[in-house]
């Protein structure tokens, strides 16, 4: 039985400035993503790769084409209303990490909990919960600088995964690393995809990343390119 | 949303850049302390004013004291005839006024005027006949028992010299004294209107010059005993009887329990009793133009505690942009993004207000002890030493302002981050 779709592109172009110096980022790309699959988006530096991404996270608003979150359209949705959509169904992993330096992993990774209606015993227990799975349980009391910079990529998954969200969005999330940090946190990922069928977009040029994703989307001057 | 949790994270990232908040923190505490020790100054001018018009007063009628008793007919109608409401055996009145426990004093005085001569020359006058010893009382008033006693002595000499002088010596004022070519000893004619309609002289003795605090009164400004008056007029009764009560605070107390006295106990007496308020204009004049003044003052400093967060506040949201982008990108919504910068506005407030309240401390107690004495107050004539006032009704006001300001220069980062595009945050560095 084929798996049901959590998220679908449907006719997207986005354009960057006007006349003679537009840049279309991305043309008319329409894709769909599957319950519980691993997709990587690849392609050259500048290819809009990102732009998909932050499209698909509903932090970015397409010129043409609709998106569908969960079924949902987000063409209506006012700004609150996909702020609240995106703490509830999607987890962002950042190149650079982005976590609050004035909190330790443990609040970085509490955060988004904080603004959902949940009993203060769940969000303690749901916190140590991704905590371990990242394995950084014992680093918890940590601030971001005390930690290395695959300890704290840990915690950005960690954070991505609190809500149990729809969907986890990486955009190169091992370009900041060494590659052996790199490999272990593409570990991560993809154990908690093969474990917990975790949905998981990765934007990335790395061939490390490419060559162990079973499906991947090649993208050239915003344009999806069959391989 | 877990309002402690945000409130710590707000916290945190004031500690984050330590210097700046600092900073921020002086200039607001110093804002504090600026807006306390004007509105102490402010009390301590605006009492002086009220002492001074119940001490000295700024008309020719010398100070209101505390209260005026008249006769009730003379404040509703125009007299037909000098005195014809004036106040008959106040001996007895006094007596019974003096016997109220906050009085100090009772003062008789007649208000009369007429013409003065040397016998070539005749100016008009306006008068008012005391007895200087009882005049004394309201001057111990001030040196003995008001808060001003610190900061200026009030000198009695004049009253004394009329005191102790022949019993048709008089004080008159020193633009009088020129106009007259008049020293102490010269003796002079006194012309008025007695209650029976015809004119009547007196002839008098300069027993001292003595200074109006009103320039503009000082050419009319007469002082004879109490007994010149009522011969000079033919009478034996007296314009009104001032009340000195030991502190100003009691005025309106000391009003039923005073009317009981001498009105009885039914509702219509036959005594007014006025209070001070009610005869200083001078006093509101000047104290609404010193209104205006601090008010100004406060509004600058609020501006530029205002504006000294403001730009901290800016400063942190473009340090933070990215991290602003991050929780947006989570789902936090805009709401509480604000509320968390507010509530750093707040903070920021709330240590301002603790140092502030140090500083102003602090600096009164430098002040009250410097010794600085203030020029004179327009048309006044001698400098008093500067005291700051606790003015400790002043403080929640203050802190509510100082607070305030500081939280709504969070309103300006709000707008900020209403802007910030969020993909254009994340990749900000
Ligand atoms: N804010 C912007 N203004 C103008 N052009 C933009 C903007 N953001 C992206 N672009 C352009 O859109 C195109 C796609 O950019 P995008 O960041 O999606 O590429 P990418 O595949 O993520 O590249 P990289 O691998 O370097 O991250 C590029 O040509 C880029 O210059
Ligand atoms: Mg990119």
């Amino acid at each position: 039985m084929k798996e049901p779709i959590i998220a679908r592109l449907d006719g997207i172009s986005r354009y960057y400035g006007s006349g003679a110096g537009q840049v279309n980022a991305l043309e008319n790309i329409t894709l769909s993503f599957d319950k519980g699959a691993m997709t990587a988006l690849a392609g050259p530096s500048g290819s809009g790769k990102s732009t998909l991404l932050h499209i698909l996270g509903c932090i970015d608003k397409p010129d043409k084409g609709t998106v569908l979150i969960d079924g949902i359209d987000t063409t209506p949705l006012s700004l609150e209303q996909l702020s609240s959509l995106r703490l509830e169904k999607i987890g962002f992993v950042f190149q650079s990490f982005n976590l609050i330096p004035v909190l330790t992993a443990y609040e970085n990774v509490e955060l988004p909990l904080l603004f959902k209606e949940l009993p203060k015993q769940l969000i303690a227990e749901k916190v140590q919960e991704v905590l371990a799975k990242v394995g950084l349980l014992e680093r918890k009391n940590h601030y971001p600088r005390q930690l290395s910079g695959g300890q704290q990529q840990r915690v950005a998954i960690a954070r991505a995964l609190v809500g149990n969200p729809s969907m986890i969005l990486a955009d190169e999330p091992t370009a900041n690393l060494d590659s052996n940090t790199g490999k272990s946190i593409l570990d991560l990922l993809f154990s908690l995809n093969d474990r917990e069928s975790i949905t998981t977009v990765i934007a990335s040029h790395d061939p490390a990343v490419l060559e162990r994703v079973g499906k991947v989307v090649r993208i050239r001057d915003g344009r999806i390119f069959p391989d | 949303m877990n309002i402690i949790k945000l409130a710590r994270l707000a916290w945190r990232n004031l500690l984050r850049n330590g210097r700046r908040t600092l900073i921020t923190l002086l200039v607001s505490s110093a804002g504090f302390a600026a807006l306390a020790i004007v509105a102490g100054y402010m009390e301590f001018t605006f009492y002086g004013l009220q002492e001074m018009t119940i001490c000295r007063g700024f008309t020719a009628g010398g100070g209101t004291g505390h209260l005026q008793i008249f006769r009730k007919e003379a404040l509703d109608r125009e007299e037909r005839f000098p005195l014809e409401y004036g106040i008959g055996q106040n001996q007895t009145i006094q007596s019974e006024i003096e016997k109220e426990k906050n009085v100090l004093a009772t003062i008789p005085r007649i208000e009369f005027n007429g013409l003065i001569s040397n016998g070539e020359k005749s100016i008009s006058f306006l008068g008012t006949g005391v007895v200087p010893e009882k005049e004394i009382k309201l001057i111990d008033y001030w040196n003995q028992t008001n808060k001003m006693t610190n900061s200026r002595r009030m000198d009695n000499s004049a009253y004394l010299n009329l005191a102790k002088g022949a019993p048709n010596g008089v004080l008159v004022g020193e633009e009088m004294a020129k106009a007259l070519d008049a020293k102490v000893g010269t003796n002079l004619m006194l012309m008025s209107t007695t209650v029976d309609g015809a004119v009547n002289a007196v002839d008098v003795t300069v027993a001292g010059i003595a200074r109006n605090p009103m320039k503009s009164i000082d050419r009319y400004y007469l002082v004879s005993h109490l007994e010149t008056a009522q011969n000079l007029m033919f009478t034996d009764k007296v314009s009104k009887i001032v009340v000195v009560l030991n502190n100003t605070g009691n005025t309106q107390s000391a009003i039923p329990s005073i009317s009981r006295r001498i009105n009885g106990s039914g509702s219509s007496g036959s005594f007014s009793i006025v209070p001070w308020q009610s005869l200083a204009e001078y006093y509101y004049s000047v104290r609404d133009a010193y209104n205006i003044i601090f008010s100004f003052t406060g509004i600058i400093v609020v501006v530029i505690v205002f504006l000294s967060c403001a730009n901290t506040m800016l400063m942190a949201t473009m340090e933070r942009v990215r991290e602003i982008g991050t929780l947006k990108a989570i789902g936090i919504s805009n709401s509480w993004i604000s509320l968390m910068f507010l509530l750093e506005g707040f903070f920021i407030g709330l240590l301002s207000v603790a140092g502030g309240i140090v500083l102003k401390f602090l600096f009164s107690i430098i002040i009250n002890n410097s010794g600085f004495r203030m020029p004179p107050p327009p048309g006044m004539t001698s400098s008093y030493l500067l005291n700051i006032f606790p003015a400790m009704e002043f403080l929640p006001w203050i802190s509510l302002l100082v607070i305030a300001s500081t939280t709504l220069s969070g309103l300006l980062a709000l707008i900020k981050i209403r802007k910030i595009s969020i993909v254009n945050s994340l990749s900000h560095v």
